[in-house]
C-alpha cells in the first residue's frame, strides 16, 4: 500500500510539474509583449529605458529556464509574482476573489449532489423504462446544455419575471451571510445542474453494472424486497466506483465558474480569469490556471488513493 | 494465385462485422432521429442563403428588439436584424468551426496515439505524459489560455478547439489500437509477414476506425460548446463575424431589452450537441452492445 501511495504521489508530482512547464511555456510564445498592457500604450510612444526597466522589474529579460525557476521557486514559498497589470501581487487578487467561487462551488456541488444521489438512487430501485427513459434523458440534456444557456433561462425566470432572487453580483459571506447565499442561489443551482448530469450519468452506468453481479442476483434468489437489494448490497457496492465521479465534479466545477460567475456577474476567480485574459495579464493567468490545474491534479491523486484503500486489486494493476 | 495473398482471408471478417454494426446502429430509434437532426442543421445552416428569410446583416430601423412574429419568426435583434437568418448564419461559423477542429483534433489524437501505442518505451510513455498533462485541466480553461496566447478569432479558435480535444483522442487510439495490437488477426497479419506500415494502414486503421468515428461525433459536440462558452465571454469568434455563442452574448448583454433574444441560439446549441452526443453515444452502443 505505501509503495502504491508513493508511485501514485510520484506521479502526481511529475504531472503538476509537467503542467506548469507547459502553462509556462505556452505564456512565453505569445506574441506581442506583456509589457505594453502593462503601459497602456503601443511600442512607438514609449520610452525603450522604460520599457527596460518594465522587462527587469518582471524578470522577462532574463533567460527563460532562469524564469522557470524563479516563478516556481516563488510560489513554493507562496509567492504567485506580481500582476502585469495592476500593481498588486497576485495572492492579494486571489485573496479577494477566492471567496465567491469557494461559496459558488461548495453550493453547486451540493445541489449536485442532492439532484444526482437520490435520482440515481431511484433509478436502480424502480427499474422501468419510464423512470430509466426519463433519468437518461435528464442526464443527455443536462450534458449538452451549456451552463450559460441554463445561466440565463434561471436570470429570466427567477429574476426578471418573478423577481425571487437577485441575479448580478456578490456580497461577502463573513459580513452578511443570509444576503450572500441569496445571490449564490441562482449561480449555484446552474452550476449544480451542470454537475449533476455527468454524476448521474456515472452512477447510472456503475449501479446497472453491479446490478447484474452474482451476489445481486444471489440477494434477490433468496427472497430480499428489491428495496433490500438496493440499500444492503447494491449501494455500498457502488460507492466505490461513484469515487471516480468526484473528479469529473471537480473537473466541471473548475470549467463551470468561469462562465457561471460571467453571467451571474460575480466578483470570483473565473471573472478575474476572464479579465486576465482580455488585459493580456499573464502573471495572473499563469497562477489561476497552474491552481486550477493543481486543484485537479490533487483531486485525481485523493480519490486514486481512496481507490486502493478501498480495492486492494487497483494497487498491483492500477490501469485496470 | 490468390491464395497467396493475405489481405483476402483477413479482410472479410471485418467487413461483416462492420456491417453488423452499421444495422444494429440504424434499429437504435435514438440514432435516427440524432442523424436526421444533425442532417438538418447542417442543411439549414450551410444552405442558410436558400433557406434563410432575410440577409443576416441587412437592418430594419423601425424594428428593433421585435418580438417574434409571422414575419420574423423568431424576432429581431438590436439594430432591427431579422434573428433567424442570423441564427442561421451564425450556425455555419459554429458548425465550420467545429468540424475543422474536430479534424484537426482526430488527425493529430490518431496520429499520437498510433505512435504510442507501436512504439512503447520511453517514446511512447512521454507522449502519453504530455497527453495526461494536458488533460489535468478542464477543456475551457486551457482553451482560455491558449486564446489568451494565440488571439482570438475564427482561425485561430479552430487550431486552439484542434489541440485541445488531440490528447483525449490520443489516448482512446492508443488503448484501441493496444486491444487490436492482441488480435488473432494482426498476429496473422505479422505471421505472414506484412510490414508494420502495411499493417497499420490495411489492418489497424480500419479496424479502429469505427470507434474513434464515434469519439469524432462527442468531439464535434464538446467543440460546439466550448466554442460557444468562448465566443460568449467574448474570447471567440469575434465580430462582425458571428456564431451560436457570439449572439448567445449579444442576447445575454440585451437580456433585460428582449429575453427570448438569447433563447433561440441557446436552443441550437443544445439540440446540435445532444445530437451529436447521442449519435457517438449510439455508435459506441453499437460497436459494444454489452454497454447500456
Amino acid at each position: 500500500m505505501a509503495r502504491y501511495v508513493l508511485r501514485r504521489f510520484l506521479t502526481s508530482v511529475v504531472l503538476l510539474l509537467l503542467s506548469s512547464i507547459l502553462i509556462f511555456l505556452v505564456m512565453r510564445v505569445i506574441p506581442g509583449d506583456p509589457t505594453l498592457t502593462k503601459l497602456g500604450g503601443t511600442i512607438k510612444d514609449v520610452d525603450p529605458r522604460a520599457l527596460e526597466a518594465i522587462r527587469h522589474e518582471l524578470g522577462i529579460d532574463r533567460p527563460l529556464p532562469t524564469q522557470y525557476l524563479n516563478w516556481v521557486g516563488g510560489i513554493l514559498h507562496g509567492d504567485f509574482g506580481q500582476s502585469y497589470f495592476s500593481q498588486f501581487p497576485v495572492t492579494t487578487l486571489i485573496g479577494q476573489r477566492i471567496g465567491a467561487t469557494v461559496e459558488l462551488a461548495v453550493m453547486a456541488m451540493l445541489f449536485g449532489l442532492a439532484i444526482a444521489v437520490p435520482a440515481a438512487t431511484l433509478g436502480a430501485i424502480w427499474r422501468n423504462r419510464v423512470v430509466d427513459a426519463l433519468l437518461s434523458g435528464f442526464a443527455a440534456l443536462g450534458m449538452a446544455t451549456p451552463a450559460f444557456v441554463t445561466g440565463i433561462v434561471l436570470i429570466i425566470v427567477f429574476g426578471l419575471k418573478l423577481h425571487w432572487l437577485p441575479t448580478q453580483g456578490y456580497v461577502s459571506f463573513q459580513n452578511h451571510p443570509f444576503e450572500s447565499v441569496k445571490t449564490t442561489l441562482l449561480p449555484a443551482i446552474t452550476l449544480g445542474i451542470s454537475v449533476a448530469a455527468p454524476t448521474l450519468r456515472i452512477l447510472r452506468t456503475s449501479l446497472l453494472e453491479i446490478g447484474s453481479a452474482s451476489y445481486i442476483r444471489t440477494a434477490q434468489g433468496k427472497g430480499l424486497l428489491r428495496r433490500q437489494v438496493v440499500v444492503r448490497h447494491l449501494l455500498p457496492n457502488a460507492s466505490i466506483p461513484a469515487l471516480t465521479t468526484v473528479g469529473v465534479i471537480v473537473g466541471h466545477l473548475l470549467g463551470g465558474a468561469v462562465v457561471v460567475e460571467y453571467v451571474f456577474a460575480r466578483q470570483g476567480l473565473g471573472t478575474l480569469l476572464v479579465d486576465s485574459v482580455f488585459q493580456r495579464d499573464y502573471g495572473v493567468l499563469q497562477a489561476l490556471v497552474l491552481i486550477a490545474a493543481a486543484a485537479f491534479i490533487t483531486t485525481s491523486l485523493v480519490v486514486d488513493i481512496l481507490y486502493g484503500v478501498i480495492d486492494p486489486r487497483l494497487r498491483v494493476n492500477p490501469e485496470t | 494465385m490468390s491464395a497467396v495473398n493475405p489481405t483476402v482471408p483477413l479482410e472479410l471478417p471485418s467487413r461483416g462485422v462492420r456491417d453488423h454494426v452499421l444495422s444494429r446502429l440504424l434499429r437504435q430509434p435514438a440514432a435516427v432521429i440524432s442523424l436526421v437532426v444533425v442532417g438538418l442543421i447542417v442543411l439549414g445552416t450551410f444552405g442558410a442563403p436558400l433557406v434563410a428569410p432575410y440577409s443576416p446583416t441587412v437592418s430594419d430601423y423601425t424594428r428593433l428588439f421585435g418580438p417574434p412574429s409571422w414575419s420574423h419568426l423568431l424576432g429581431t435583434d438590436e439594430i432591427g436584424r431579422d434573428l433567424l437568418s442570423r441564427v442561421l448564419y451564425g450556425g455555419r461559423t459554429s458548425l465550420t468551426v467545429a468540424a475543422f477542429a474536430t479534424v484537426i483534433s482526430m488527425l493529430i489524437g490518431i496520429a499520437w496515439g498510433f505512435v504510442a501505442g507501436l512504439r512503447e518505451g520511453w517514446i511512447g510513455e512521454i507522449l502519453m505524459r504530455i497527453a495526461d498533462a494536458a488533460m489535468g485541466m478542464p477543456a475551457i480553461l486551457l482553451g482560455l489560455v491558449l486564446v489568451a496566447a494565440f488571439g482570438a478569432s475564427t482561425l485561430s479558435l479552430i487550431l486552439i478547439l484542434g489541440a485541445l480535444f488531440a490528447p483525449a483522442t490520443a489516448r482512446l487510439a492508443r488503448s484501441t489500437l493496444l486491444a487490436e495490437l492482441r488480435s488473432e488477426y494482426h498476429l496473422a497479419a505479422v505471421s505472414v509477414g506484412a510490414t508494420r506500415t502495411r499493417i497499420v494502414i490495411t489492418e489497424l486503421l480500419p479496424n479502429t476506425l469505427p470507434v474513434l468515428l464515434a469519439r469524432a461525433s462527442l468531439v464535434a459536440a464538446d467543440a460546439i460548446f466550448v466554442e460557444a462558452s468562448l465566443s460568449f465571454v467574448g474570447l471567440g469568434v469575434q465580430p462582425p463575424d458571428a456564431s451560436w455563442g457570439t449572439l448567445l452574448q449579444q442576447g445575454y448583454t440585451n437580456l433585460y431589452r428582449s429575453y427570448w433574444y438569447p433563447i433561440f441560439p441557446g436552443i441550437m446549441i443544445l439540440v446540435a450537441v445532444l445530437a451529436l452526443n447521442t449519435l457517438g453515444d449510439s455508435v459506441q452502443r453499437a460497436l459494444d452492445p454489452s454497454r447500456s
